[in-house]
C-alpha cells in the first residue's frame, strides 16, 4: 500500500467560525484517483479550501505530504511541497499569456512546458495568446497542464467539467487518470456528474450538507447507484431505503 | 527657439513626476493601492539627504512624548525625545545617498507592514484615507523638522551648461531625463520578462489563485513597495536642487504623477513616464507663453495643467482602472442611527448649553475654540454625508467651502446684500458648484474619485483663489459682520451679555443655532427614504440600481447637499475672520478636513461633532494647550495623519463608534446580556 498523501480526521471547517464540513474523515494514497462527491452546498469546495489553507480549521485535523496546512499567511507554501489544486473557476490568470500561465507552475520562472504539450497538443499552438482569450475546455486543459507541470505529488480538481460541453469533459476525464497513472501523484476530483467521475476512480466519498453520508470503492457505489442518488435527491430516502 | 529651451528646462520637472508616477504603478500593480503619499516619501528623502549633507543629522519622526502632559501641568521638564541622528559634521555625496535611499527603503516596508498589508482585504474607502494619511504624516513631519520654508538643495548632478540641439542649457535636465528612461525601460523588462513579474503579475490579477499556484503574495508586494519608494527617493534627491525643497511642492507633485500614472491606466511604465514628462515640458512652455504671448489669458493654466490631465484620463480611460480579485472585501463603517430617547435628547441639550455657555462667558481663547469647533463640524457633517452615507470621497471640501466664504464676501459686501441673502445665495452658489463637480463621480468611484477631487482642489485654488482679479487683490477680501433684524451678530460686533470682549457671544451663539440646524438636519437625512438609497448605493452601486435607485441621482443630491454644508462652513470661516484669504481653504487643509472628520467618525452626526473638537484650533485643542500647556498647533498635521492610519486600519468608525462599542459592551455587561452586539448585525459588503 502506498503512503497517504492527504490524510484528515475529524475535520470541522466553515467561514466565521460557522463549520460547514463537520466531523469529515478522508484520505487519498498516491497514485490513486478519489472521487469527492455530493450534490450543491455539500461542502466539497470548502473542504479543497481547507486542504490549501485557505478556509479556517475549526476542528480535527489535516496533513498533507506528511506536514500539517500551513496558515492562510503561509498558504503559498503548499504548492512548493508538491500540492496543485485546480479551483472551481480554473484559476487560470486571464491578463497573462498561456505561457507566462505555464510558467507561474515554477512561480514565474523559466519553465519546460513539453509536458503540459505531450497532454494537450492543442495548448503547443496557443502559447502566445492571452489566456483570457481562450475558450472554457482550453482554459481548463490550460489549467490542468499548470497543474501537471508543477510535478505534483497531490493533485486536486475541483468541478473540471463546470460550464464545459459533455463533448469536452469526457475527453478530460481519462486525463486525470493518466496522470495519476504516469506520475504516481494521487488525485482527489470533485465532480457533480458521478457515473464520469466514478468511471476514472479508485474509491469515492460522498458528502451532504457537510456530513460523510457514503464512501468505499468506485465499484460498490456503482453498485450502489440508487443509493447514491438518493443523496441528491433527499436525505431521507436514504435511511429509509431497505437493505436488499 | 526659446520655448525650445523652455521644453527642455521642463525635464526638470517632468522626471520627477514620471518617476513619481512610475512609483504609483509600481505599488499599484503589487498590493492595488493608490499611494497618495508617493509625493511625500520623495519630499521626506529630499529632505533627510539635505539634512544629512548640510548638518550630518538624521532626522527621526516626532514620537508622543509621555510625560508630556505631565511636564504641562506640573510646569517641569522632564526629558526630551531626541529629533536627530547625528553622524558627524557633514556627510559626504554617496554615503548621504545611500542613507537617504535606505530611509526610502523603509518607508516603503513601513507603509507594507504597517498599513497596506493590514488592509489587504479592507473596502476601497480605508485604503485611499490611509494612504492620504501618510501623506499628510510625512509632510507634517517635514514641516515640523525643518519649518515650511524654503530650503537650499545641495546638488549631485552636475551644474554645467552644453550645447546640444543649438541652445545652451544645463546639463542636469538631460540626465534626469535619461536617468527616468532608464528607469522605465528597466522596469518595464523587469515586470515582462522576468519570473518576479510574472508572479507580481500574477498576484495583482487574483491573489488567491497566485498562491494556489505557489506565488507568495506578499513577498512582492514588499519588494515593490521599496522599489517604488527608493525610485521616488531618488529622483527627490536628485532634482530637489532644480525644483526647490519646500514641504509642499514635492508632495504635491502626486497630483501631476496621478494623472501621469492614470493616463498608463496604473500599468503601463512607458505611458506612465512619457506623460509624466510631457506634464513637466508642457508645464514649462505654458509658463512662457503666458508671460510673452498676449493672446494666451492670464489665467495660471501651467498650475492647472494637471488638472486637465486628470480630467482628460478620466474621460479618455473612464472606470477601467484594472481591479484586483482579492479574497474578501471588509465592512464599511456603522452608518449608526441614534434612537432619540429621553436620555439622549437631554445628553444632547446638556452639550448645547455648555456650549452656550461657553461662548458667552469664556475666557477669549475658548469661546474662539468653540466657534472654529463649530465651523469645523459643519465640514465634518458635509463629509459625512457624501462620504460617510454614499462612501464617496472627497479631498476638495475646503475649495467647495472657499467658494462659498467668496461669495458670500462677493454677494454680501460688495454687492451689498442683506446677510440672510447673501448667505443663502453663497450655500447655493457653493451647492452648484459641488453639484458640478460631482459630474465625474458619476462614472468614477473608489481611488479615482479621490485622485480627481484632490486635483479639482487643486485647480481651483490655483486657477480662482490665486487669480489676480477675480477673487481680489492679494488674496484676501472684506467680509462684513452678519446681521439679522439689523441686529449686528459678527465676531467684533457689540453684544450685551459677557465681557464685551471679541469674540462677541453673539456670533458665537449664531453659529451654534446653524450648527445644531445643520447636524438635525443630517440626522434626519439618513433617516429619510434618500438617506437609506445612499446606504444601498454605499453597499453596492448595481444591486442599487437594480433595485430601482437612480445611482446618479442619489451621488448628485450627496454631493450637493455636502457642498451645500461646506459652502456654509466657508462662509462662516469668511464672517470669523472678517475677510476672504485664500490660504484658509488650501488643498492641505482639504486633506487635514477628511482626517479629522475620518478620525472623529465618518458615518455619524456624533463623529462630525467630535471632529469638529479636534479641528485646528477648536475647543479640543485650546483646551490642552490651555490646560496642560501643551503645543499641539504644530504638531496637528502630523498627529491627524498618524491617527487617520490608525483609525483606517483598526477601526473605521472612527471615536464616535468607538465609545458607542464601548458604551454597548458596558451596558451589556452591567444588564448580563449575551446576544450579539448591534455593531455585529450591520450591513456586510462582499464586492
Amino acid at each position: 500500500m502506498s503512503e497517504r498523501v492527504l490524510d484528515i480526521k475529524g475535520l470541522h471547517a466553515g467561514y466565521d467560525g460557522v463549520a460547514v464540513v463537520r466531523d469529515l474523515d478522508l484520505y487519498v494514497e498516491g497514485g490513486e484517483v478519489v472521487a469527492f462527491l455530493g450534490p450543491n452546498g455539500a461542502g466539497k469546495t470548502t473542504t479543497l479550501m481547507a486542504v490549501s489553507g485557505m478556509v479556517q480549521i475549526l476542528d480535527g485535523s489535516i496533513t498533507v505530504l506528511g506536514r500539517a496546512v500551513p496558515k492562510l499567511r503561509q498558504a503559498h507554501l503548499l504548492a512548493r511541497w508538491g500540492v496543485s489544486h485546480v479551483p472551481e473557476n480554473r484559476g487560470i490568470l486571464f491578463q497573462l499569456s498561456v505561457e507566462e500561465n505555464l510558467q507561474l507552475a515554477n512561480r514565474g520562472g523559466r519553465t519546460d512546458v513539453t509536458p503540459a504539450i505531450d497532454y494537450f497538443p492543442a495548448l503547443g499552438d496557443l502559447l502566445k495568446r492571452q489566456a483570457g482569450l481562450l475558450s472554457g475546455g482550453e482554459q481548463q486543459m490550460l489549467a490542468i497542464g499548470r497543474a501537471i507541470l508543477c510535478k505534483p505529488k497531490f493533485l486536486m480538481i475541483d468541478e473540471m467539467s463546470l460550464g464545459l460541453a459533455p463533448v469536452i469533459y469526457e475527453e478530460l476525464m481519462p486525463i486525470v487518470r493518466r496522470i495519476a497513472d504516469d506520475t504516481g501523484a494521487g488525485v482527489l476530483l470533485v465532480e457533480q456528474h458521478a457515473d464520469l467521475a466514478l468511471a476514472q476512480s479508485d474509491r469515492a466519498y460522498v458528502l451532504n450538507h457537510g456530513d460523510l453520508v457514503m464512501q468505499g470503492t468506485a465499484e460498490e457505489l456503482i453498485r450502489d447507484r440508487h443509493l447514491l442518488d438518493a443523496t441528491y435527491l433527499g436525505g431521507e430516502t436514504l435511511e429509509e431505503e431497505p437493505l436488499r | 527657439m526659446r520655448y525650445f529651451e523652455f521644453g527642455i528646462l521642463g525635464f526638470g520637472t517632468g522626471a520627477v513626476i514620471a518617476a513619481i508616477a512610475l512609483g504609483l504603478v509600481v505599488a499599484y500593480r503589487a498590493s492595488g493601492v493608490i499611494n497618495f503619499g508617493h509625493g511625500a516619501i520623495a519630499a521626506y528623502c529630499a529632505y533627510s539627504y539635505n539634512s544629512l549633507r548640510t548638518d550630518g543629522e538624521i532626522p527621526i519622526p516626532p514620537l508622543p512624548n509621555p510625560v508630556a502632559p505631565i511636564e504641562g501641568l506640573f510646569n517641569v521638564e522632564i526629558f526630551n525625545l531626541p529629533t536627530f541622528i547625528s553622524v558627524g559634521d557633514s556627510v559626504a555625496t554617496i554615503p548621504a545617498l545611500v542613507i537617504a535611499l535606505l530611509i526610502a527603503a523603509v518607508l516603503g516596508l513601513i507603509a507594507h507592514y504597517a498599513v497596506f498589508r493590514l488592509l489587504r482585504y479592507a473596502p476601497v474607502l480605508a485604503k485611499v484615507v490611509a494612504s492620504v494619511g501618510i501623506m499628510i504624516l510625512l509632510q507634517g513631519a517635514i514641516v515640523i523638522r525643518y519649518g515650511s520654508r524654503a530650503k537650499q538643495a545641495d546638488r549631485i548632478l552636475p551644474d554645467d551648461t552644453v550645447d546640444w540641439f543649438g541652445a545652451t542649457l544645463p546639463i542636469d535636465r538631460y540626465l534626469l531625463l535619461g536617468l527616468v528612461i532608464l528607469l522605465t525601460v528597466g522596469l518595464w523588462a523587469l515586470f515582462r520578462y522576468t519570473a518576479f513579474g510574472v508572479a507580481t503579475r500574477a498576484a495583482a490579477e487574483n491573489e488567491r489563485f497566485a498562491t494556489l499556484l505557489g506565488v507568495n503574495a506578499d513577498s512582492q508586494a514588499v519588494v515593490s513597495w521599496v522599489l517604488a519608494s527608493v525610485l521616488a527617493g531618488l529622483v527627490g534627491v536628485l532634482a530637489s536642487p532644480i525644483i526647490g525643497l519646500t514641504p509642499n511642492q514635492l508632495t504635491l507633485f502626486i497630483i501631476p504623477a496621478l494623472g501621469a500614472a492614470l493616463l498608463g491606466r496604473m500599468s503601463s511604465f512607458v505611458v506612465a513616464a512619457a506623460a509624466g514628462v510631457g506634464i513637466g515640458v508642457i508645464q514649462s512652455v505654458l509658463f512662457l507663453l503666458e508671460q510673452n504671448a498676449s493672446w494666451v489669458p492670464d489665467l495660471n493654466i501651467p498650475q492647472a495643467l494637471p488638472f486637465i490631465v486628470i480630467a482628460l484620463a478620466m474621460i479618455l480611460r473612464g472606470e477601467t482602472l484594472p481591479s484586483r480579485g482579492a479574497i474578501t472585501a471588509g465592512r464599511l463603517p456603522e452608518a449608526y442611527v441614534p434612537k432619540l430617547t429621553r436620555a439622549r435628547v437631554s445628553a444632547y441639550s446638556v452639550l448645547i448649553a455648555v456650549s452656550v455657555l461657553i461662548v458667552m462667558f469664556a475666557p477669549f481663547r475658548f469661546r474662539s475654540g468653540m466657534n472654529n469647533t463649530m465651523v469645523g463640524v459643519m465640514l465634518g457633517l458635509s463629509l459625512v454625508v457624501v462620504t460617510g452615507y454614499v462612501g464617496q470621497i472627497s479631498l476638495m471640501q475646503m475649495a467647495v467651502a472657499g467658494l462659498g466664504a467668496y461669495a458670500v464676501a462677493s454677494f454680501g459686501t460688495d454687492a451689498g446684500l442683506p446677510f440672510v441673502v447673501a448667505l443663502v445665495l453663497a450655500v447655493l452658489a457653493a451647492t452648484a458648484i459641488g453639484a458640478i463637480v460631482s459630474l465625474p463621480a458619476l462614472r468614477t468611484r473608489g481611488a479615482s474619485l479621490a485622485v480627481i477631487t484632490l486635483a479639482s482642489g487643486l485647480a481651483i485654488q490655483e486657477f480662482l483663489f490665486k487669480h489676480e482679479g477675480w477673487f481680489g487683490s492679494a488674496d484676501t477680501r472684506n467680509t462684513d459682520a452678519p446681521s439679522l433684524f439689523g441686529f449686528e451678530m459678527g465676531p467684533n460686533s457689540s453684544f450685551p451679555i459677557g465681557d464685551g470682549k471679541i469674540p462677541s457671544p453673539g456670533f458665537g451663539l449664531l453659529l451654534i443655532v446653524i450648527t445644531v440646524l445643520c447636524a438635525i438636519s443630517v440626522m434626519r437625512l439618513r433617516r429619510s427614504r434618500l438617506g437609506q438609497q445612499m446606504l444601498a448605493v454605499r453597499a453596492n452601486e448595481r444591486a442599487a440600481a437594480a433595485a430601482g435607485i437612480s445611482v446618479a441621482g442619489v451621488k448628485m443630491s450627496a454631493f450637493a447637499i455636502s457642498s451645500a454644508l461646506a459652502g456654509m462652513a466657508g462662509a462662516f470661516t469668511a464672517f470669523k475672520l472678517g475677510q476672504f484669504t485664500a490660504d484658509s481653504f488650501g488643498i492641505f487643509v482639504s486633506l487635514s478636513v477628511l482626517a479629522f472628520a475620518y478620525l472623529g467618525g465618518i458615518s455619524t452626526v456624533g463623529g462630525a461633532v467630535m471632529a469638529g473638537t479636534l479641528f485646528a484650533e477648536g475647543i479640543g485643542i485650546v483646551v490642552t494647550e490651555e490646560w496642560f500647556n501643551l503645543n499641539v498647533q504644530e504638531y496637528t498635521a502630523y498627529v491627524a495623519g498618524f491617527f487617520l492610519i490608525l483609525t483606517a486600519v483598526y477601526n473605521n468608525e472612527g471615536i464616535d463608534g468607538f465609545q458607542r462599542t464601548q458604551f454597548y459592551n458596558l451596558v451589556r455587561k452591567i444588564r448580563g446580556d449575551r446576544s450579539p452586539t448591534p455593531a455585529a448585525t450591520a450591513e456586510e459588503v462582499t464586492a
